[in-house]
């Protein structure tokens, strides 16, 4: 993804340097103005594309018509004072609540209209209304409905995460050191347990902790009744997160270890790593400047990765444990046809992927010296 | 140092994630798809006053809930739900489980127990366009009504129910369902179907053929051909649940008899735009795996030959493709009119009916699905045979553990807080419904084992109707009485005046006077105003009974401050029957009220106008505030209302809405709001307006919320996001906690017959039906009839009639010398059905014996 440019280091006369500046701002302000630009269509065209996908290309809008009916139908089935009325009053009553319904949902417009309304007020993070679900606490605002989802989200799987995300990477670098040990046979042997799911180590979990031993819930955010002080909440949550955390870091601490090492080895083996060791050097120092620093845009890219990744939980693993996250809420939606619901999940990852690619390659320049923003050299 | 920066960076990250999760902002509330429980009733023809004797149980002196606090918690496995009862972390699974393992481990633990119920039914949608489609031009045979009525000797309904079911479900013939009081009244009839139906592929097969060699089709290589191409069946086969397997089934049957079959499985949505909305014609299916939902006892099943099979059941194109006899569309139409006088006449067109339905056959019935509702084994709760323990009225009053008092419950259930909750327009779900009922309560509950009601607020009722109409009463709390007319007074309020705030009466609106069919006065206890509290402290009035009157009319009036279209239909279906309201005293409250809407049992014709709205309980001054902010455009009751305005839903347990009705709360409280004014304000003073926003106002300080009723549990908090609700006893309630306890488990009768086993043709024979439950005789004065129908060696009916009541439990069939003179000989069979006054399910029995000359 990244478009910055390396060039080789070199020492500048001072009477060029105001000059330089002066090519530096306008190069980087044109790479910004084509980036943003670049980033923008593909927003726009990904976003189309979901609210085409999202309602199958307007046959949502048939399948809808279809779901009034028969739920009005179950509705007249059971209700007998209904049924009861004079067939044409009863024809009356059921296309006035089948034409009221479809107009709440603006059926009565054509699906190509609609689709770029919902374009329009995606760009412009008007995220409108649900047509189906409410949040939790009863909000149809999509923006509430997100937000209420995001902390139980970002407190799991943020906390899973950055902790395999570190855990890996500290252990990687360490075995990179030590090729051929014990530890670092044993991890490759692991590696292959990371081909099972999360969600698959989670039954065993819960299986185990909960249901034999009786010693961790079996899911949910904390207790019921939920404990009143904070701290008490605190602590109730860190129980419950337990087992979830457990088993996304079964999952994939591993293979990410596998994956790191390997990816700091090709480093350790390079000639001026070789040229460090011989000149003496410390092998924290070595580790620090010669394997980590060159590694570092590597590194916070998959970070960065990572913490937009976030963004939409993980459907099945929530589902097992019961955890109210935005993949079950992004599931509910898709089962639903809750167009705004799914647009607004996905022009917020979107946009958050824009703004990480685009910010990415200034870091790439900040944290790397041969990197260059916008520069004429070979692609990095 | 760049390391240390990052792995502090890290830990910040995660800390301030913690952090933001721990936040207890988010409030209270619940949600789902609650259908509203419309109980059907049909009833006995002959009874007049009968009154059902039931055992009491020992008196307490404990008042209102038995547990101290219900904790409900969302499980949306019901695997994981069933290990969680064996480990105690919960006590009762609020939903009915169909999946026959989970059943099956219920069962086969000690510690469980489980209640059964029905609910869903199954049956085979044909379409009945053709012969010939116009949209392809391919040959259509379900549109000869004999291949229709052909296809139930096609299917095997047994193994249906014991394959594919395992045992949860109970074989269907008819438009009825088998726990229903006209399955028992017409027991005879439906069991002459149920056998001349019974599997026989053979037949199904010889008919079959002969059809569709009528058609021009032909048998080539086993194979039907039409014009020289296959004859295709599409069958839409739904995959959510057990109609796989049946659409699996009913497809493996056809292609045994020739036919090339095409399973089209779809959802619940990809169907409905085919089968429900698209044109017949158009060929795209010839068969649909159809389910059907009941909510409540059904007491009368008349209408559903109207509904189930003549164009006038929805103005859908496949029901307007339906093309019954003349004669079965006439006696369909006379039984949803209600035209006949007698229940014996009733009686006579229902049989018809039945075997005019199983000729055309548009429908072939296949299964009632049966579920349970698992909970520990020493938990006692009321469960509704339809609605189970979620669907009964009766939960928060019987809900126990055995032998204890006080304590905690905790609930399972697979969604939890689904939609809003406000009491006009609020959450249908029945997860959310179950709550409610727990907080709020109703005048009248029905029995949830046989859908007629008892009073609960209410103190008597008089019910009179029109001479001529089979009306009949069974309980004895409300008298039934007939008038060759039914004036309805002048100073009755017949409909609402929105603009001016006031009633329409009768003598407006109808000058020149008129009549109702069915009035009934109901009559509130003269200490109603004392005992009843709601849970705010305020005292109940009749200001809460007016405001519910008003909210009858009000909002579907477009000149209405709070009108609102989605409920404009409603309102206006309820005026075309009703005829006027009658306030005839407020202390002690007595109510009359006026309608062309009539029911069979005189107990399903009360009105009592008690304030439990169509989505819950609510005072007054409740509905005042978020009235407040729905006319001010702030938010609306109804999802489609706050759709239309771009407003929040309603809710008064949690959410955005709830900062807004504190608003209005306040302004209220500062104004003396009374809504409504002209009318209302003849019913509440100011003081009482001031009081009761000051006790809503401490409420929410203490709560945050506004949800109260005046049920035996107040809404402590809910928790949306986490999952959880809590209730509390409700210390201030009135009534004893026994009141319900009756009606902790279904006293569904249990049959033995014995008898000699070897019977002379022509001499007499005797035979002894044991009637028991839990081991006890049962009364009596409890049991409404008992059947027997004999069928001879060749399965022929030759004999039907009544059993003699001997004692408490025990029955006799007495068969005279010419009865056994009509019996073949070889083996004859006997079969009794009980019908219960207690509960709508039949019980049956058999017995077989040897006739010889």
């Amino acid at each position: 993804m990244t478009e910055a440019t390396q060039s080789p280091v070199t020492a500048s006369p001072s009477s060029l340097e105001k000059k330089a500046a002066a090519s530096t701002l306008s190069r980087l302000a044109k790479y910004t103005l084509v980036k943003v630009l670049t980033l923008a269509v593909t927003i726009v065209i990904g976003v189309y594309l979901t609210i085409i996908i999202a309602n199958m290309g307007g046959e949502v809008d048939n399948i809808r018509r279809g779901e009034i009916r028969e739920r009005i139908a179950l509705m007249v089935s059971m209700n007998q004072d209904l049924r009861r009325l004079p067939a044409e009053e009863r024809s009356k009553y059921i296309n006035d609540m089948v034409r009221i319904e479809e107009e709440r949902l603006g059926l009565d417009r054509p699906f190509i209209l609609r689709s770029f309304t919902y374009l329009a007020d995606a760009m412009s993070l008007n995220l409108g209304r649900a047509q189906y679900l409410t949040s939790d606490s009863g909000s149809k605002q999509v923006r509430l409905i997100i937000l209420e989802r995001l902390p139980p989200t970002l407190v799991l799987f943020g906390t899973a995460n950055i902790l395999l995300f570190f855990t890996a990477l500290f252990i990687a670098l360490g075995l990179s050191r030590h090729y051929g040990s014990f530890l670092d046979r044993v991890v490759i042997a692991l590696a292959p347990t990371s081909a099972a799911p999360g969600w698959f180590y989670g039954i065993f979990l819960i299986l185990i902790f909960a249901a034999i031993l009786n010693v961790l819930p079996y899911g949910g955010m904390v207790d019921a009744p939920v404990p009143e002080t904070t701290i008490g909440y605190a602590l109730s949550l860190l129980k419950h997160m337990v087992l979830p955390t457990l088993a996304i870091f079964m999952s994939s601490i591993f293979v990410t270890i596998y994956s790191w090492r390997t990816f700091f080895l090709i480093f350790s083996s390079e000639d001026y790593v070789e040229m460090a060791k011989a000149k003496g050097l410390s092998s924290q120092m070595i580790e620090r400047r010669y394997i980590l620093r060159p590694t570092m845009p590597n590194i916070i890219t998959n970070f960065a990765l990572l913490i937009i990744g976030l963004w939409f939980g993980a459907i099945i693993l929530e589902t097992v444990f019961n955890w109210p996250g935005l993949g079950r809420l992004f599931y509910r939606a898709i089962g639903l046809f809750d167009t705004p619901v799914i647009v607004g999940e996905t022009v917020i990852y979107a946009y958050l992927l824009a703004i990480t690619v685009f910010l990415l390659d200034f870091i790439y320049a900040l944290v790397d010296p041969r990197v260059k923003v916008g520069g004429e050299g070979p692609k990095a | 140092m760049k390391r240390y920066s990052l792995l502090v960076v890290g830990l910040l990250v995660i800390a301030s994630m913690v952090l933001s999760a721990c936040q207890q902002g988010t409030q209270v509330v619940t949600q789902v798809v609650t259908e509203e429980v419309e109980v059907v009733t049909t009833v006995e023809v002959e009874k007049t006053v009968e009154v059902v004797v039931t055992p009491e149980p020992t008196p307490v002196e404990r008042n209102g809930a038995w547990v101290d606090t219900i904790v409900v918690v969302e499980e949306p496995s019901a695997d994981a739900a069933v290990t969680r009862l064996q480990n105690k972390d919960i006590d009762l699974y609020a939903f009915t489980v169909s999946n026959a393992e989970v059943a099956a481990k219920v069962a086969a633990s000690p510690e469980l127990k489980s209640e059964r119920s029905f609910g869903s039914y199954n049956e085979l949608t044909f379409n009945p366009a053709g012969p010939v489609f116009e949209g392809t031009g391919k040959l259509n045979p379900f549109a000869v009504p004999a291949i229709r009525e052909a296809m139930n000797w096609l299917i095997d309904r047994d193994y249906i129910v014991q394959e594919i079911m395992k045992g949860l479900g109970v074989p269907r013939y008819t438009p009825f369902n088998v726990a229903s009081s006209d399955y028992a009244r017409l027991a005879e009839v439906v069991r002459k179907v149920e056998l001349k139906y019974a599997y026989n592929k053979e037949k199904a097969q010889e008919i079959i053929t002969a059809e569709m060699e009528k058609l021009g089709a032909t048998l080539v290589d086993g194979k039907w051909q039409y014009n020289g191409e296959p004859v295709e069946i599409i069958v839409l086969i739904r995959t959510e649940d057990e109609r796989r397997q049946i659409g699996d089934y009913v497809a493996n049957q056809l292609e045994d008899i020739g036919f090339t079959v095409t399973r089209d499985y779809k959802t619940s949505a990809e169907a409905s735009p085919i089968w429900i909305r698209g044109n017949p014609n158009d060929g795209l299916w010839h068969i649909y795996t159809g389910g059907w939902i009941t909510t409540a006892v059904p007491r009368d099943l008349g209408d559903n030959f109207d509904f189930f099979y003549t164009p006038r059941g929805l103005p859908q194109p496949l029901w307007q493709a339906y093309t019954p006899s003349e004669e079965f569309d006439k006696i369909a139409l006379d039984l949803v009119n209600r035209a006949y006088t007698t229940i014996e006449e009733r009686t006579e067109l229902m049989a018809k009916a039945l075997e005019l339905a199983l000729q055309d056959s548009v429908r072939v019935w296949l299964a009632d699905r049966a579920s349970i509702t698992p909970m520990r084994a020493e938990l006692q709760v009321a469960s509704d045979l339809y609605g189970a323990v979620y669907g009964s009225q009766l939960w928060p009053y019987t809900i126990r553990r055995e032998g204890e008092v006080g304590g905690s419950v905790t609930v399972a259930m697979p969604s939890i807080l689904v939609e809003p909750w406000n009491a006009l327009a609020g959450t249908n779900w029945i997860y959310d419904q179950m709550l409610i009922r727990g907080t709020g309560e109703y005048g009248l509950v029905f029995d949830p084992f046989t859908g007629l009601t008892y009073p609960n607020r209410v103190e008597k009722a008089e019910v009179v109707v029109q001479e001529g109409l089979p009306v009949t009463k069974t309980l004895d709390w409300l008298t039934l009485e007939f008038a060759p007319s039914i004036e309805v007074p002048g100073d009755a309020w017949a409909d609402w005046d929105a603009e001016q705030q006031r009633f329409i009466t009768v003598a407006e609106k109808f000058p020149e006077g008129t009549t109702a069919l069915r009035k009934s006065v109901v009559y509130y206890p003269a200490d109603l105003y004392e005992k009843v509290k709601w849970h705010d402290g305020s005292p109940f009035s009749a200001g809460d009974v007016v405001m519910g009157i008003i909210q009858t009319f009000d909002r579907g009036k477009e000149a209405s401050p709070y009108y609102d279209a989605s409920i404009a239909p409603q309102v206006e279906s309820f005026l075309s029957s009703f005829k006027g309201v009658k306030i005839v005293s407020t202390d002690p409250l007595v109510i009359e009220t006026y309608s062309d809407l009539w029911n069979l049992d005189a107990e399903l014709n009360v009105s009592d106008w008690w304030p439990f709205y169509a989505q819950g309980q609510a005072a007054w001054h409740a509905l005042a505030i978020g009235l407040k902010a729905d006319g001010a455009g702030e938010a609306a009751f109804s999802a489609a209302k706050a759709d239309e305005l771009q407003v929040e839903w309603l809710s008064y347990i949690s959410g955005p809405t709830i900062d807004i009705l504190k608003a209005k709360l306040d302004e209220a409280s500062a104004e003396g709001f009374i809504p409504y004014a002209p009318t209302l304000g003849e019913y509440v003073t100011a003081e009482e307006a001031a009081a009761r926003y000051a006790n809503l106002t401490e409420w929410h300080r203490q709560r945050g919320h506004f949800w109260i009723g005046t049920n035996v549990f107040y809404l402590e908090r809910a928790f949306p996001v986490e999952g959880t609700v809590v209730l509390r006893r409700y210390n201030d309630y009135s009534e004893k906690a026994d009141r319900w306890l009756r009606f902790s488990a279904p006293p569904i009768a249990e049959v033995e017959v014995d008898g000699e086993d070897r019977v002379t043709i022509g001499s007499e024979a005797s035979f002894d039906v044991f009637v028991d439950f839990e081991g006890q005789p049962y009364l009596l004065a409890d049991i409404d009839n008992v059947k027997y129908l004999v069928f001879d060696a060749n399965g022929e009916l030759v004999l039907v009639g009544q059993a003699e009541a001997v004692e408490d439990g025990l029955f006799q069939v007495n068969l005279s010398a010419e009865d056994t003179g009509k019996l073949a000989e070889g083996t004859t069979r006997l079969e009794v059905v009980v019908v219960s006054k207690r509960v709508a399910v039949p019980s049956f029995a058999s017995f077989q014996f040897v006739t010889a000359p």
